[in-house]
Order: C-alpha cells, then structure tokens, then sequence
C-alpha cells in the first residue's frame, strides 16, 4: 500500500470528527437533563466544557487545511474532507445550542409553567436523529442518512404544537411570560439542532454517493 | 441528449476497439473512446498502462516501431488513419506532437519555427508572420521577439517546451499531442505551460498524457484512466476527480496503488 501515511492522516481525521460527534452526543444529552430537571449544577459543568469544545474544532479545521494543503486528496478522499468540515461546523453549531440549552437552568426559578412531555419528545427524536446521523457517518451509509433525517418533520410539528400552546398560555395568563419565553427558545434550539443533524446526514449522502441532496 | 452521445456528436478522433502489440505482448486491449473537439482530454494511469502508447497511435508514431502491431480504427475526421491511402507526412501534419523532453533543433529560434512551414514550401515573405504567430500563440514572443538569431538551444529548458509548441502550431495543426510536456520542467514554467495549454484550446483539440494527475485535473475538460493497456473509464474531468465510477480509477487516484 502507498501513501501510508496519508491514509493514517484521513483515519484520523474521521476518528477526530467521531469524537466531537460523541462529545456533541454528551452534551446535548446532558443539556436536556439539566434543563428538564433544572439542574444548576449539571448546568454549570456544560458551560466549562466549552473552551475544551473550541479547541477540537481547531484542531480539526488545521488538520483539514493540512490535508488539502499537503496530500491534495481527491474523488472519495475530497469528500470524506469537504464533508468533514461541514460536518464540523454543524456538530459546533448543536454544541453550541446545546450550551444555550444549559443556560436555562440558570435563567428560571422554581419550575417549570408546564411538564415537558411533548419537549421530551422532541428532545428523544432530535437525539435519536444525531446519533444514526453520526452513525451513518462512521460506517459510511446513505440508507441510514436519509432514515435520520427523515424523522425531522416530526420534530417540526411538536415545534409547532408546544408553539402554539405556549402561546395560549401566555395570553391566559401574562405572568408566566419570562418563564415561557425560555421555553419557546428551549423548543427553538431542539428544532434547529434537529436541522443540524440533517446537515450532517446530507453531507453524508454527499460524501458516500457524490450527490447533492437536500433533506430538510 | 445524453452526456456521452453529445460527447460523440462533437468528437473530432473516434477510436474504435483499438488493440496494440509490441511483438507478442499486448500493449492497449480494445480502446474505443471519443476525443471531443476543442477541448483539452488528459490521460492518466500508472507507469506502462498504455497512455503513451495510446497517445502515439493517433499520429501513427507507433508505424517506426519494430514489431508492433496494429487493429482497430482512429478515425480522424471519420476518416480512418490507418488506411494504406493515409499520407503519414500529411497526418503528422494534421496531428502534431510535442513530448517529454524539450527537443528543439540545433538551429537558431527563427529556423526551429520556420523549418516545418519551409518544407510545405511556405514562401519566405510570408514566414516572419508565421513565426511571429506561433511565438506569440506559444506565449514567446516577448520573450525571444529580439533574439529570433540566437541558437533555440539558448533557451532555458521551459521556453526550449514552448518552442516546440510554437514549432508545432507553425504547421497549423488541428490536434496537438502532448507527451508528459511538463515532466522535466520546473513549476513555473509547467504552470506557464498549462495556462498556455488551456488557452490553446480555443483553436485546437489537444491530447495529453500526464503523470502528474492535478495537472490534468487543473488543465482538462476530460479524463481517461488507462489500467494495464485498457480504458478503465472515460469522463469528465470534474466527475473523475470527485466521483469516478471505476474501484480501480478511484484507488489510483487518491493514491491506493501506482
């Protein structure tokens, strides 16, 4: 075999893109526990997890420049790369909503205006689409891809439906507004971390087949 | 119309199941591809595929090799150059070659230009033109405009390339061959060469055979991946590049094997 080193170089990388996926897994996982149970503390060592977050990223995003620069990789080699900095990029983004997630806890005192039992829900969809997301990623299948993120209208419709019944019960009764509004941006992180994880299953059409799809 | 038909409507050199032997050895196992007009088509492969082979069938070069056997058909034109009728002096005309190694003759600049338009008894006041077009087609011109005396064999290795280019263009071919034209040149005047090669596209159909495979993903418009003395695939550039069809095509050019 040629080019050893090359070929150790992109095992790397898609081992580097697993980890954060793990690492966006982790934290979405405990943001929505911390949030359900308004969990302060969990909270906090969310938001410390951070800066160690930024770093994977970069570490990332050089070793991409790296191989662009230096190994010229080409057909399934260029998409395993083009794929995994976009992939990087959503993967950030859901930390990122994620971390806005945990910043909730902080934000409400008490408890919550109403179970969240459709959140819930949306929540267990938006992780199962990250992980068979992630999943189609690491054993390259297509199939899967499209399967994940077939489940997104699903999230879109308990979006709308706690939508609308968050605002029913802000206009019944305008003291819970402070409270509901976190709420509202609770549902609005889960739906677009949700989009995210269509991004990554389109990149993942992308990258195994060569063609351009779009899934949400 | 599909891709390949419009490929075929607009080729200007169709091989048809070409097959190639050096004594007992099989050099190319049924080529057939078609070569679009006005339009830079590279070929790649490793070491001994058959690409250089392949490229020297369609000026008949292969004719001054011992031993070598030909079937199949190029058609030029739709005209078939392996016919007996076929002026192989005229075709060499048609289809110009310029190889590896820079190989100017040992004459000064002007004379390199100005042999091949001489032989097909170009007058002399019509010359100066003719080398003047073909230096400035080759982008020389500014270069040796005040040295066309001096020996060709005073260039440096890079403009040595682009003389024979411009020596190649004096005879008004309609298709250049370009025989791993970059191989012995250094960087700049390999990237002068490729710009060169994607300008003269504009008026010729050009051939070229490369070992360097982002040069051909840089300079052409289509590929072919030759494997062993077969075509292994044929396509667009863009489309071998970022998603080749054949298993080996993709191992050779991300670098699993050659």
């Amino acid at each position: 075999m040629v080019r050893e080193r090359y070929l150790m170089q992109l095992c790397l990388f898609k081992d580097s893109l697993l980890s954060l996926g793990e690492q966006a897994e982790l934290i979405f996982s405990d943001s929505m526990d911390a949030v359900i149970n308004l969990d302060v503390e969990l909270a906090t060592r969310i938001l410390a997890m951070e800066p160690k977050i930024d770093e994977i990223e970069e570490e990332i995003e050089a070793s991409v420049i790296e191989l662009l620069a230096l190994q010229q990789p080409m057909a399934s080699d260029l998409r395993l790369v083009v794929s995994g900095l976009k992939i990087t990029a959503d993967l950030r983004r859901i930390i990122g909503l994620s971390i806005n997630i945990a910043k909730i806890p902080g934000k409400i005192e008490g408890e919550h205006v109403k179970p969240l039992i459709d959140t819930k829900k949306m929540a267990d969809i938006t992780a199962d689409m990250l992980r068979n997301s992630l999943k189609a990623f690491e054993i390259d299948d297509p199939k899967l891809a499209r399967m994940a993120a077939s489940r997104d209208e699903e999230v879109d419709k308990l979006f709308y439906s706690v939508w609308v019944e968050l605002l029913e019960m802000m206009v019944k009764d305008s003291s819970i507004i402070s409270k509901a509004t976190h709420l509202l941006f609770l549902i609005r992180y889960l739906e677009r971390i949700a989009d995210h994880c269509c991004n990554i299953c389109e990149s993942v059409v992308y990258l195994t087949t060569a063609e351009r799809v779009k899934l949400n | 119309m599909t891709e390949t038909a419009q490929i075929v409507a607009q080729s200007l050199i169709e091989v048809e199941d070409l097959n190639l032997w050096y004594a007992e050895k099989q050099a190319l196992k049924n080529i057939s591809m078609q070569i679009p007009k006005k339009s830079v088509t590279a070929l790649i492969g490793p070491s001994g595929c058959g690409k250089s082979t392949f490229i020297r069938c369609l000026n008949r070069m292969n004719d001054l090799i011992k031993n070598c056997k030909i079937e199949g058909k190029v058609l030029l034109n739709g005209k078939n150059i392996y016919e007996p009728d076929v002026d192989v002096v005229d075709l060499r005309k048609q289809v110009g070659m310029v190889f590896q190694k820079p190989n100017p003759f040992p004459m000064s600049i002007y004379d390199n230009i100005a042999y091949g338009p001489r032989i097909q008894g170009v007058k002399k006041k019509d010359l100066e033109g003719i080398v003047e077009t073909a230096l400035r087609s080759a982008a020389l011109w500014t270069e040796t405009s005040d040295r066309l005396k001096s020996p060709a064999l005073s260039l440096s290795g890079g403009q040595q390339q682009r003389l024979c280019i411009a020596r190649t263009m004096a005879v008004k071919p309609e298709i250049i061959l370009f025989d791993e034209p970059c191989s012995a040149l250094d960087p700049i005047s390999t990237s002068r060469i490729e710009e060169l090669i994607m300008n003269l596209k504009k008026d010729y159909t050009i051939v070229i055979v490369t070992h360097n495979m982002q040069q051909a993903a840089r300079i052409s418009d289509y590929t072919g991946f030759f494997l062993m003395g077969e075509l292994i695939e044929f396509g667009k550039t863009g489309q071998i590049f970022e998603n080749p069809v054949e298993k080996s095509t993709e191992d050779y050019i991300t670098g699993r094997f050659g």
